[in-house]
């Protein structure tokens, strides 16, 4: 069962990263890149978030990689309690969204 | 082309490294993530890299330090310690490992059994020996004339460096007024302490006109003189003789023959006023040119005295007082040699074929094995010198018989539960097998099978135990189920992908 966005009390560090997903960032080394941390910070939090159902991660199809003469990559996207839980967030980190400008912002 | 090559193969090595760090049923997932990760940072545009193209993979690859770190840390603090679960193979040992520690911390509480398991605090302890008339009995008590030592400190000087004699008397010690204690004292000669060349504080090696020099024990000093600070240098009254306080002797230094709360180190003079019949101890230091190469801690003294011929044994010290450790090896031999009798040592059928069970698992398992009974091993030779010297302190032969009759049940009963926990373990994971079920029915034996069968939670295999041993089926037996069984097993359920 998710967590209510309400239940769910987001750091600094895991706002900046849910952000960065939103945003569109959806691999961890986006993450990584879009934030400034590094990967002993970013990948832990985001296996929290996932734990907290604020985030799923899927492995990108094996036939994709292999078209592209790489290995397969993990990406993240946000869920519907994680987008509730990211709209809370902005209420305690105003400038969440100046720092990482989201879709719907960018689009405005 | 890799245009790092340097830089990604080090990084690389070090994403291997740290996925050593993770969980085995986590780590093929954080090598799969940290590897594609890591191949995208190396061939990404350099405008898409923050910071150097050379030190961003390196950086990366220490992450997954931090990673794997955090995983074992995540998965500690919730609680989530699967080698631990009840039944485990980890548990059983840890628990046996903490029950040897609280037993060892015990005994070195328990001042006789700590001095039972330590090593002699003298200095070459190898050289001293215990000269007794009557063997090792001879040496537990006083069996030495006092004329045989005097002539031996003249005659022996080709076999011995220094001889000395005590012997442990009650001597009332005079503290106040009409207040006397009574105390065990040694009275010995005054070269007993130089020749055991103990580590102890500097003793005041003169009497300073008092008739000899008394060193007390740390416990005589504690509750007879209540710890006095000042009292090295007084003098005391013994049953009327002024002696001169020399020094405080650890409890710990004093490993020879008989209880003593305190020395009198006696001249030569007052030493020969005695009966020439006193009974007592003699200690001496060989001259390692004189003997033979030591053999069971034993040797022969003959002495020839006109036409009487007299022999004496020569027993090693550290033999002596390290009689305890042959004791209880005794008692394991024999606990050993009887749990044939009272349980069947076969462990069960497991599959011939090792391409089931592979040899590091084989191995685990007899590595199990072997811990258990080492653990146990020192788990009761520890309790059973507690009782035997540490409990209640006796004589030695007591002690003797108290820690054999202690060690042998204690032995013999912790073997079998050894065997029959070992054989209710599944062979692949250790952990203790569950949900016992009967099958077949005993009436209906006939080319049938009928039995107890316990399975692995982990849904590695059967056990099959058979209710009436047969010719074709004789002891348990286990039946491997492969990988494709598992998922009737809940507890083998593998983490989703990222779930941690």
């Amino acid at each position: 069962m998710e967590p209510m966005p309400a239940d769910v009390r987001l750091s600094h560090t895991a706002a900046i990263i849910l952000q960065a997903i939103h945003a569109g960032q959806i691999y961890g080394f986006s993450v990584m890149q879009m934030t400034g941390l590094p990967s002993g910070t970013v990948y832990p939090a985001m296996r929290r978030l996932e734990r907290d159902g604020l985030i799923v991660s899927k492995w990108e199809q094996q036939s994709i990689a292999d078209e592209e003469q790489r290995p397969p990559r993990k990406y993240y996207r946000l869920t519907r309690s994680g987008r509730a839980t990211l709209d809370a967030a902005y209420a305690r980190y105003p400038l969440l969204e100046k720092m990482i400008p989201s879709p719907e912002m960018e689009r405005a | 082309m890799n245009r790092f090559w340097f830089a990604t193969a080090v990084a690389q090595v070090n994403v291997q490294a740290a996925s050593l760090l993770v969980p085995r049923s986590d780590r093929a997932n954080w090598t799969r993530e940290w590897t594609a990760e890591l191949h995208h940072l190396c061939h990404a545009p350099d405008d898409v890299i923050a910071g150097s193209p050379n030190a961003e993979p390196f950086a990366f690859s220490l992450g997954a330090f931090h990673d794997a770190f955090w995983i074992r840390y995540d998965r500690l603090r919730s609680g989530g310690l699967p080698n631990l679960r009840s039944g485990s193979a980890a548990r059983c040992g840890l628990l046996l490992a903490a029950a040897a520690g609280v037993a060892l911390i015990i005994t070195l509480a328990l001042p006789g059994a700590r001095s039972a398991i330590l090593r002699l605090p003298y200095r070459n302890s190898g050289d001293l020996v215990m000269i007794s008339s009557r063997g090792y009995a001879g040496a537990q008590s006083p069996s030495i004339a006092l004329a045989d030592y005097e002539e031996w400190t003249t005659d022996t000087a080709t076999l011995f460096t220094q001889i000395a004699f005590y012997r442990p008397i009650i001597q009332g010690v005079h503290l106040a007024h009409h207040a006397v204690a009574r105390l065990s004292v040694a009275q010995g000669s005054e070269n007993l302490l130089p020749l055991l060349d103990l580590r102890t504080p500097a003793i005041l090696s003169e009497a300073n006109g008092a008739d000899a020099r008394l060193v007390l024990s740390d416990k005589a000093w504690r509750t007879v003189y209540q710890s006095d600070p000042d009292l090295v240098g007084r003098t005391a009254d013994i049953d009327g003789r002024a002696v001169l306080i020399a020094a405080i002797l650890p409890d710990s230094a004093w490993r020879l023959p008989g209880k003593i709360d305190a020395l009198l180190l006696e001249n030569p003079g007052a030493l020969a006023a005695l009966p020439a019949k006193t009974s007592g101890f003699v200690v001496a230091r060989i001259r390692n040119s004189a003997f033979p190469p030591p053999r069971g801690g034993w040797r022969k003294m003959v002495e020839t005295r006109g036409m009487v011929t007299r022999s004496f044994d020569c027993i090693c010290l550290a033999h002596l007082v390290g009689q305890p450790s042959y004791v209880f090896l005794f008692a394991l031999l024999l606990a050993s040699l009887a749990l044939p009798a009272t349980t069947a040592l076969p462990l069960g059928d497991y599959p011939r074929r090792r391409d089931h069970l592979p040899v590091s698992v084989n191995m685990q398992r007899w590595l199990f094995l072997l811990a258990k009974f080492t653990l146990i091993i020192v788990i009761v030779d520890l309790c059973s010198t507690d009782l035997a010297y540490g409990l209640y302190p006796s004589d030695p032969v007591t002690a003797l018989y108290i820690q054999i009759a202690t060690a042998f049940p204690a032995l013999l009963f912790a073997f079998r539960w050894i065997l029959q926990d070992q054989r209710k373990r599944c062979p692949e994971c250790l952990r203790l097998l569950s949900n016992p079920a009967r099958v077949g029915q005993a009436s209906c034996n006939f080319l049938s099978w009928n039995g107890t069968e316990l399975f692995c939670a982990r849904g590695h295999g059967f056990m099959h135990i058979p209710e009436l041993p047969t010719s074709w089926f004789s002891t348990q037996r286990w039946l491997c189920l492969d990988s494709s069984w598992r998922s009737l097993f809940p507890e083998d359920c593998s983490p989703s992908p990222g779930i941690v």
